[in-house]
């Protein structure tokens, strides 16, 4: 229990080495389930350092210790050079696309939460719903609509290639990448609302209320106040952000198909299945590789992530 | 001039199923140029929401509010040029003590940042902060928070304050300092102001004036003491006082009043108060009550009764006493005597009701039908 | 009917709520009111949601009436609830010779793969929940690893557990092994597919309903637990019958995200088995709309499967968003 000191009864009763039974046991299984949710990803990452000459698949949970232990194969990160290879476009492309798609749905989800929160006006409440409703919309329901928008509707492939060829670094292909940005802001715009607007709540009314009498206008309460105040929150949002749209596949799939644009997530679907059988030390490595950026995200921010969730 | 005048401010509101609530009814006060006016009453009588309409965080529904002369219904609060202490202090938690101080001049002027510098200088100094000018909120204790809150209207240099229940967060020892260095305050600055509070006590220490709202209509407005001695009606006789005023509910019987605990004489002149009223409440007040240990009774005034509680106080005793101990659930009454006497639970003691002291107040109506005489008693000697 | 005007009539005139408005609304001009000042703020949000997610969506609705099959572009013109039909019946449909198969086997799908995810999760995460609660040391430590899973794409995830489900070189193969059975072949077993897609969404997920009730349990004030200590619960009688029931919230909340996130799953079938066609066995219905609209080309069809998709995330959410709204959690 959160709030309970230790259990007396037991201290008496039942131990081993001093430290109680019942604690003993409580370590070994949140040790074992520690394992349970660790063990796929080790066991990929012990897969992923075996050169795929080497490999025999009887042992995948432990390190390429060739010939200590026979059937281990023998270490080598060359999988992860032909992983890096492979998925070098696909890494790029989702960074062209993730970072500005989750800098612009943070900032816009916390001035949309600031306009239906902190500025109180009749009906806001109504509009608030629609986009609370809009998180649990299941993708689907907008795949054929949104192929049909950006391939037959919308002609941003033409109003793109004059960008492309003026400014460098910039190729046509990316014109895919801009509209995945511009679908992924829209729909990750709910949550973000959400997000902020649970932590606006928490503001002072008289604070606001102070600084209309002290004359700021409803932008600069916005800028001098409530920005500095939602960092954050902006940490919470962004780590969010960026992991579900880092690790999307369907809308980059129905918006970008395949080819030069494919972000990091459709190239790992392929990746490592070839005509002479599975290479699984690629795709272990390719998995993890792909997968870095958010596992880091998780390790490192995790606490703050799961702190905002509990709003 | 910024006298400010509320004239028949009215706010109703109007809740989602239709039903409409009378927040403030018809309240008009005139308060004079560096008036300080107290309003007080009890929790939910509008003395909050009136602030905040002459605040323009709330809008009047009917009625006027006029500063020096103008119109400002409809002005937005940045421009009415009044300044507003919060309860909770609303200082901006990101922002440092004296940029806290600034905020306000730097929306709503365009003096130069070094002109506004100085004058944040000067009011920290006025204050008593300036070594806190770098620091932010959450590092300053209540009391300094407070003054912080001050110093921010302040710097503002207004036409009016404004403060909602500024020192209830306050500890009781910082509250009675932070009182008499308000006043200094204002009367130093001489800006007219408005201070709500449901704290009869500090309302009576502050205020130049005092009016007393309850349920949304205005009860009274006058001087602390006038409010006091000659209150409008029973409510103001009641809300105003601590340990507050005694009453009884009494039949009249033409030349005396007869009640359940006892019977009392009227004067001529209170006779004519009274006129045709069959019922009054009739009221007086604990320090006019004289007790007398192992005294007679000698008058119709004076009336045999027994101790039931003491609350020594240091200074004074409330003592509460009945006429009947022997009943399962007393009524009492209080009377305070000197903190000297020792009284105890139980003593049988003489408790006179000086007729030059008490109030007549009608039933129906509570409107005050008689007040008590303001010539000053003749000095009675208190025997312990 | 005059009450109702009356409503109406209030709602939409001057009069004030009971409840700071911000003050001269009523009486200042329409540039001045606050719903317009703070439009700047919330309306480009507002649109940018209602073209691309409101407007998909009934366009979509418009689609899944049409005979849209990928040629040109759909005729608007005639509209019919053909494709509902099919979806319910089967049958030869205008726009195609081949015969068109209802949708029930990926709608029990859909929902034996929900219920079952969404039920363990929930256990699965209540009981790490109140064992972190434990005052653990390392509780960060625990608590990171147990959320590390939902921190990985569906991609990621799908192959991981591919690689475990592998006959030859998984890990859970080399485990049955070792107790002297026969490898067993998971991934493309009819018998099995289902449950090896919800194992692994459980692995993935369950961290998440972790937080929720870890969050939840910690609302609970400390009088709670040791009152029923006092009044002789045991243990595993005290959560029972007095922890368990608060966290209703906690569980509600927890179970919405949940199930419309295994309605979605469509991202962990497409890597599992790469493509389209994960065997009718695990054919849920989001595999089934992107197959139909991409790999069969029958767009209209797929948009109308897609309806009934979300027709069902409605029939979940509804009630819920419904529920906050009266009591003032939105």
């Amino acid at each position: 229990m959160s709030h309970e000191t230790a259990t007396p009864d037991d201290t008496t009763t039942r131990s081993l080495l001093g430290y109680p039974l019942r604690r003993i046991g409580l370590y070994l299984v949140l040790g074992a389930m520690a394992a349970f949710y660790l063990i796929p990803i080790e066991t990929g990452l012990m897969t992923a350092i075996t050169s795929p000459e080497t490999y025999t698949g009887t042992h995948p949970y432990l390190p390429p210790l060739e010939p200590l232990i026979p059937g281990t194969g023998e270490f080598s990160l060359q999988p992860w050079g032909t992983a890096f290879e492979g998925l070098q476009s696909g890494l790029v492309n989702s960074l062209i696309m993730v970072i500005p798609a989750t800098i612009l749905s943070g900032l816009l989800g916390s001035m949309a939460a600031y306009g239906l929160t902190t500025i109180s006006w009749r009906g806001q409440i109504g509009i608030y719903i629609l986009f609370v409703a809009g998180i649990f919309i299941p993708y689907q329901a907008v795949l054929v609509p949104l192929t049909q928008f950006w391939y037959n509707v919308v002609p941003l492939r033409t109003l793109f290639e004059p960008i492309a060829l003026t400014l460098p670094f910039v190729q046509e292909y990316h014109w895919k990448l801009v509209a995945l940005t511009i679908t992924h802001v829209a729909y990750g715009l709910p949550i973000c609302t959400l997000l902020f607007r649970a932590h606006y709540k928490k503001l002072s009314d008289e604070m606001i209320e102070a600084a209309r009498l002290d004359g700021a206008s409803i932008y600069r309460i916005y800028r001098r106040i409530i920005l500095p105040l939602s960092i954050p929150m902006f940490a919470v949002v962004f780590i969010y952000q960026f992991t579900q749209l880092w690790n999307d596949l369907l809308f980059a799939l129905t918006i970008v198909q395949f080819g030069d644009a494919a972000v990091v997530t459709q190239e790992l679907v392929g990746i490592g299945v070839s005509q002479s059988g599975t290479n699984f030390p690629l795709r272990m490595a390719a998995a993890l590789l792909a997968a870095l950026p958010t596992l880091l995200v998780y390790i490192v921010f995790g606490d703050k992530f799961a702190k905002g969730v509990a709003a | 001039m910024a006298e400010l005048t509320l004239d028949g401010v009215t706010k109703v509101f109007t809740e989602d199923d239709g039903n409409e609530i009378v927040a403030v009814d018809e309240v008009s006060v005139d308060i004079q140029d560096g008036e300080f006016l107290v309003l007080v009453g009890p929790s939910g009588c509008g003395k909050s929401t009136t602030l905040r309409m002459v605040a323009g965080l709330e809008s009047i529904t009917s009625g006027e509010i006029r500063l020096a002369g103008n119109r400002i219904n409809d002005k937005p609060p940045a421009e009415r040029d009044i300044a507003m202490v919060f309860q909770s202090y609303a200082l901006y938690p990101h922002m440092t003590v004296a940029e806290n101080m600034s905020f306000g001049l730097e929306e709503s002027t365009e003096m130069a940042d070094d002109e506004i510098s100085r004058i944040v200088d000067e009011t920290t100094e006025m204050m008593g902060i300036s070594d806190l000018r770098e620091r932010k909120p959450a590092d300053l204790s209540g009391g300094q928070q407070q003054r912080v809150a001050l110093g921010r209207a302040i710097v503002r240099d207004p036409e009016a304050f404004l403060m909602d229940e500024p020192l209830s967060n306050l500890d009781a020892k910082l509250r009675a300092t932070m009182r008499t260095e308000l006043q200094r305050l204002q009367e130093e600055l001489g800006v007219t102001t408005i201070y709500v509070t449901h704290d009869q006590t500090e309302a009576m220490t502050m205020g130049d004036r005092i009016a007393i709202l309850d349920g949304g209509v205005l009860q009274q407005v006058g001087t602390p003491l006038e409010c006091y001695h000659t209150p409008n009606n029973e409510f103001v006789a009641g809300f105003i006082g601590d340990p507050s005023m005694n009453f009884f509910e009494m039949d009249v019987d033409r030349n005396q009043l007869l009640g359940d605990l006892f019977e009392y004489p009227l004067t001529p002149a209170q006779q004519e108060s009274v006129d045709e009223a069959r019922e009054v409440t009739f009221g007086i007040r604990p320090e006019d009550i004289d007790i007398e240990v192992d005294g007679t009774v000698d008058s119709e005034f004076e009336f045999e009764v027994t101790v039931d509680v003491v609350e020594p106080r240091g200074d004074e005793n409330t003592i509460h006493l009945t006429f009947d101990r022997d009943v399962d659930d007393p009524e009492t009454f209080t009377a305070t005597v000197s903190g000297l006497r020792q009284l105890q639970a139980g003593d049988a003691v003489v408790a006179t009701f000086p007729p030059e002291a008490i109030h007549l107040f009608d039933v129906d109506s509570g409107a005050a039908l008689h007040n008590r005489s303001l010539d000053v008693p003749e000095a009675t000697e208190q025997l312990v | 009917m005059r009450n109702l005007l009356t409503r109406l009539k209030r709602r939409w005139s001057d009069t004030d709520r009971a409840r700071t408005d911000g003050g001269v609304d009523s009486t200042a001009s329409f540039w001045e009111r606050d719903v317009v000042r703070s439009a700047p703020f919330w309306l480009p949000p507002f649109l940018l949601i209602g073209l691309f997610v409101y407007g998909a969506v009934l366009w979509n609705i418009v689609l899944s009436l049409t005979s849209f099959t990928g040629l040109g572009s759909p005729d608007y013109g005639s509209l019919s609830l053909e494709n509902y039909v099919i979806a319910f019946q089967g049958g030869v449909p205008s726009w195609s010779e081949l015969t068109v198969s209802p949708i029930w086997n990926s709608a029990w799908n859909t929902v034996v793969l929900m219920v079952t995810f969404s039920v363990v999760c929930l256990a699965l995460g209540l009981i790490l929940a109140i064992l972190v609660d434990q005052q653990i040391r390392f509780e960060n430590t625990f608590r990171t690893i147990y959320l590390l899973p939902m921190s990985l794409s569906f991609v990621v995830t799908a192959k991981f557990w591919l690689y475990m489900y592998n006959p030859q070189t998984g890990l859970i193969n080399i485990a049955v092994q070792s107790l002297g059975f026969q490898p067993v072949e998971i991934v493309q077993n009819p018998d099995l597919k289902l449950a090896a897609v919800a194992f692994a969404l459980i692995w993935q997920f369950s961290g998440y309903a972790m937080i929720v009730y870890l969050a939840g349990l910690r609302a609970i004030p400390t009088g709670h637990f040791e009152a029923a200590r006092v009044d002789g619960a045991s243990t595993i009688r005290m959560y029972w019958r007095v922890i368990i029931p608060q966290l209703r919230t906690a569980t509600v909340s927890a179970l919405v995200v949940l199930t419309v996130f295994s309605l979605k799953a469509f991202d962990f079938l497409f890597s599992m088995y790469g493509g389209y066609q994960p065997g009718p066995s695990a054919d849920i219905l989001a595999t089934r709309m992107v197959r139909e609209a991409y790999a069969n080309g029958n767009w209209a069809y797929g948009s109308t499967i897609a309806v009934i998709l979300f027709v069902m995330a409605l029939m979940i959410v509804t009630p819920y968003i419904y529920s906050q709204y009266k009591r003032g959690e939105l």
